[in-house]
């Protein structure tokens, strides 16, 4: 295993180096090339400007040609190299030199500096985000494949579809246009991961009085408990009629919330409403008619006692976080989700038919067991080849998250970088991106030893 | 006693009549049928000037004057294509792809030595008496261009669909205008040339590298397939979005640019489909007859190896297509795209930037967008069923 794993880490080198020697290319290549032009104000006096770019040029060697400029990178990175002198010439050999990922131009500032400020909002980010993937994905997906052909793996099949085929962007642009502007609802923030008045704020949120909580936890209880107990209805029609009556209240609420007076508002988002709840209720499927109106319930209970407490609230950094997150939570993790219960059907159809399966029915296992302890564990595989790439997936997939939401995490690095031509961070970014992909490989190919002792690296 | 049906369809006929099949196809097939219709014929259907019109007795077509050669371009590729399919005349398909090429450059080439369209186009002269006051005109359905800010009318900016202002003066605005004051519906239909020639170039240019390389490598093995896998895990390291991203902010934006970008960056999953279905096919006897009858490497891997491997890579391309369209709306959206020609991403990012937000510009260029990529994908997975049985949705035999 040990010798394994020293080869895997040996064949990353030759990868790391391609990566960064095509993306280095691609910058020396480009018509312009890396160069400090992004820094130098086009309205100055030309031997001004000309002075300023050969101080940057001499200050980031810029004026060297383009293999030098990659080798110096190269020996700046790795742990074991030369070292330079104070004139800036390289003289001895060292092992114990360090890494050093440079200094950004366009910032002026030390690449490892910028990384440390922005990976915590990333990883936030994406650790909120993958256990909803997963626990959305594995819930619809495995439903899908044990009802195969009938009308929820039918109608759940296209609903998936769709929403892997909403892009990112135009999903997020709606989210924040409709639900934190102030001409639809304003009902979450519009920019960032916390407000500035968060920052003197407790961590934990209080309230003016004691009672208030008591109301809050109250209108909650009551509004699940209303809901678990309607969706444990045995009445199939009755049940989806009366959610669909609740889902009717909701709309029109909804409605009387927007912003301006709007007949269209007033039209459609009742009968969604309507439609919404009343579908779900009108599934025979119990966890999720629990959870779906449920989740309604508590909600639409919190929405009632929140009008009447009083002031003196004070949000707390906690909900501050919370409350900003919602948004580009919701944005980043339905997509996937989607694809990844498409993967958790297919892979579980292929066990579901599978002779062992058969064989364990013959023997008079009930169903639950054959599918969790049987099919399931040997569904995972596939499972985990995603999770290799969901990490560098989710970084890129921040990306336009990031973008429309105005969030300082890597992706917004990423595109400054890219749009700066700031050689540093470009690299280092595409350098920590193919690194985060490969140890996944690795990660992965262990997992597989895991899951599966068939699997052996010896 | 089962009787046993022996079927005389051709795999290829049977594969169609399955993945034609199911009402999404359809619904899928219809609409990228209206969208290539929306691109052939787009200066026909959004334009500023009539397309037809009699002044003092004589008939002149004024929207004929500003075609460009991309525009007749298209035209051609489009009724050559309709004619080599029609026409009863069975060519094979390399005298086809012969007479297509043919066509095409001729088209081109006559286009650019005798068409001498205007490089500036003043919009608003088609609102003056010349072009007014007249015996009778044939207007296009959506009278306005994708690049007429309607100036005469005095800065219209943004409008919502079907607002009171634009009745008022007389006009129609069916998705309502942009910032500049141009017709959003016009902008999406010309915008519709750009996704699908996109989707198209970017996936072929891509497929053809990966059919290559991936041919290479599943042939050869060895220390050939060793190389090329690195190759192929380098491309896969990077995040597509950010290699995309560092391409086209380094190398600019023309639209051809961004087809050639997209199809080199997406390469390395159609060149792991080949090379493994090549590994699989390299031992089997009828390439073992090839490689001892001396055929040359390139009609053994091309001729014999290649339509053998090739209906998996068809599924990857529906998706790769998907992909691509929305790779293009993602770089515009990011600001990275196409400069002046209207873009579906480029829409919805005006909607983001502009300071308040204005749903028409958002719901329509994104609707289209999410409808473009889930027709692909549909179709996509209608033909991956077809392939595959087992996944399907119906369990019984067909």
């Amino acid at each position: 295993m040990l010798t394994y794993l020293l080869r895997r880490l040996l064949l990353m080198i030759p990868t790391l180096l391609g990566i960064t020697m095509v993306v280095f290319s691609v910058m020396a290549v480009s018509p312009g090339g890396v160069g400090a032009q992004s820094m130098v104000d086009s309205n100055m006096r030309p031997e001004q400007r000309k002075a300023l770019t050969d101080y940057y040029n001499k200050r980031y060697g810029l004026d060297q040609p383009a293999p030098v400029q990659y080798l110096r990178w190269l020996n700046n990175i790795s742990p074991i190299g030369f070292t330079q002198d104070d004139s800036g010439k390289y003289t001895d050999f060292s092992f114990t030199k360090g890494m050093n990922l440079g200094e950004s131009f366009y910032y002026g500032r030390p690449v490892t500096e910028i990384l440390g400020e922005r990976i915590p909002i990333t990883l936030l980010l994406n650790i909120l985000t993958i256990p909803i993937i997963y626990i959305v994905a594995i819930a619809i997906g495995v439903k899908s494949a044990t009802q195969r052909g009938t009308g929820f793996d039918v109608s759940s099949n296209m609903i998936m579809l769709a929403l892997w085929s909403i892009p990112t962007m135009l999903l997020g642009v709606l989210l924040l246009g409709f639900f934190s502007s102030i001409q639809h609802w304003q009902w979450f923030p519009t920019a960032g991961i916390s407000s500035r008045a968060a920052k003197d704020m407790t961590f934990m949120p209080h309230w003016g009085s004691l009672w208030d909580i008591g109301k809050l936890f109250l209108g909650m209880l009551v509004g699940t408990a209303l809901a678990v107990w309607l969706s444990r209805w045995q009445e199939r029609s009755l049940r989806a009629f009366l959610a669909g009556v609740f889902g009717l209240v909701a709309g029109v609420w909804m409605a009387q919330a927007h912003a301006s007076f709007s007949l269209f508002a007033w039209i459609v988002l009742p009968i969604l409403g309507a439609a919404i709840l009343a579908g779900i209720g009108w599934m025979d499927y119990k966890p999720f008619r629990v959870i779906g109106l449920g989740c309604f319930g508590a909600t639409l209970g919190i929405l009632f006692a929140l009008q009447f407490i009083h002031d003196g609230f004070v949000r707390g950094f906690l909900f501050d976080r919370i409350w900003h997150l919602v948004l580009p939570v919701l944005c980043l993790s339905l997509g996937a989700s989607a694809a990844l219960a498409k993967i958790i059907r297919s892979s579980l159809l292929e066990n579901l038919n599978a002779d062992y399966a058969r064989t364990a029915r013959a023997k008079g296992l009930d169903e639950k067991t054959v599918l969790w302890k049987h099919v399931f564990r040997n569904s995972l595989l596939p499972l985990i080849t995603i999770i290799a790439g969901l990490l560098p997936s989710l970084l890129a997939g921040s990306l336009i998250v990031e973008n429309i939401f105005s969030i300082n995490g890597m992706g917004q690095l990423a595109i400054e970088a890219v749009k700066s031509r700031d050689r540093e961070l470009v690299l280092s970014i595409t350098w920590l991106s193919g690194f985060l992909t490969l140890i996944g490989y690795l990660i992965a190919d262990f997992l597989y030893t895991l899951v599966d002792p068939r699997v052996t690296y010896d | 006693m089962t009787k046993q049906i022996v079927s005389q369809e051709a795999l290829s006929h049977r594969l169609l009549r399955k993945t034609l099949h199911g009402s999404g196809v359809k619904f899928a097939l219809f609409w990228i049928g209206s969208l290539i219709i929306c691109a052939v014929f787009a200066p026909f259907l959004a334009n500023s000037m009539p397309l037809v019109m009699s002044k003092a007795g004589s008939i002149s077509f004024p929207v004929l004057t500003y075609l460009t050669t991309e525009d007749l371009a298209v035209l051609a590729a489009f009724f050559t294509i309709l004619l080599l399919w029609l026409a009863p005349l069975k060519f094979s398909f390399k005298v086809n792809l012969a007479l297509f090429v043919a066509v095409i450059a001729a088209v081109v080439v006559l286009a650019s030595l005798f068409l001498k369209p205007p490089k500036l186009v003043i919009y608003d002269d088609f609102r003056t008496p010349s072009y007014t006051e007249v015996d009778w005109r044939i207007m296009p359905p959506i009278p306005y261009a994708p690049q007429d800010y309607l100036r005469s009318y005095g800065g219209t900016g943004l409008e919502a669909p079907l607002s009171a202002e634009a009745a008022n003066q007389e006009r129609l605005h069916l998705m309502g205008t942009e910032e500049n004051g141009a017709d959003v519906l016009s902008r999406m239909i010309h915008a519709s040339r750009i996704a699908l020639s996109i989707g198209l170039v970017a996936t072929s240019i891509s497929m053809v590298l990966g059919i290559i390389i991936g041919g290479l490598m599943g042939y050869f093995s060895g220390i050939v397939d060793m190389l090329g896998m690195r190759l192929v895990e380098i491309f896969e390291a990077i995040p597509t979005l950010f290699l995309l991203l560092t391409f086209v902010a380094f190398f600019g934006s023309s639209l051809y640019m961004m087809m050639v970008i997209i199809g080199v960056t997406s390469w390395s999953g159609y060149a792991r489909y080949i090379r493994a279905e090549f590994l699989k096919l390299r031992r089997q006897d009828y390439v073992q007859a090839a490689v001892a009858s001396g055929l040359p490497l390139h009609s053994i891997l091309f001729r014999h190896m290649l339509p053998n491997g090739v209906a998996p890579l068809l599924v990857a391309a529906s998706f790769g297509v998907a992909s691509a369209i929305l790779a293009e709306a993602t770089l515009s959206f990011l600001g990275l795209g196409l400069v002046d020609d209207p873009s579906w991403g480029q829409m919805l990012n005006q909607s983001v930037t502009s300071a308040s937000f204005n749903w028409w510009m958002a719901v329509f260029p994104g609707g289209a967008i999410f409808l473009t990529v889930f027709a692909y994908t549909l179709i996509g997975e209608a033909f991956r069923d077809a392939i595959d049985p087992n996944l399907s949705r119906e369990a019984g035999v067909q």
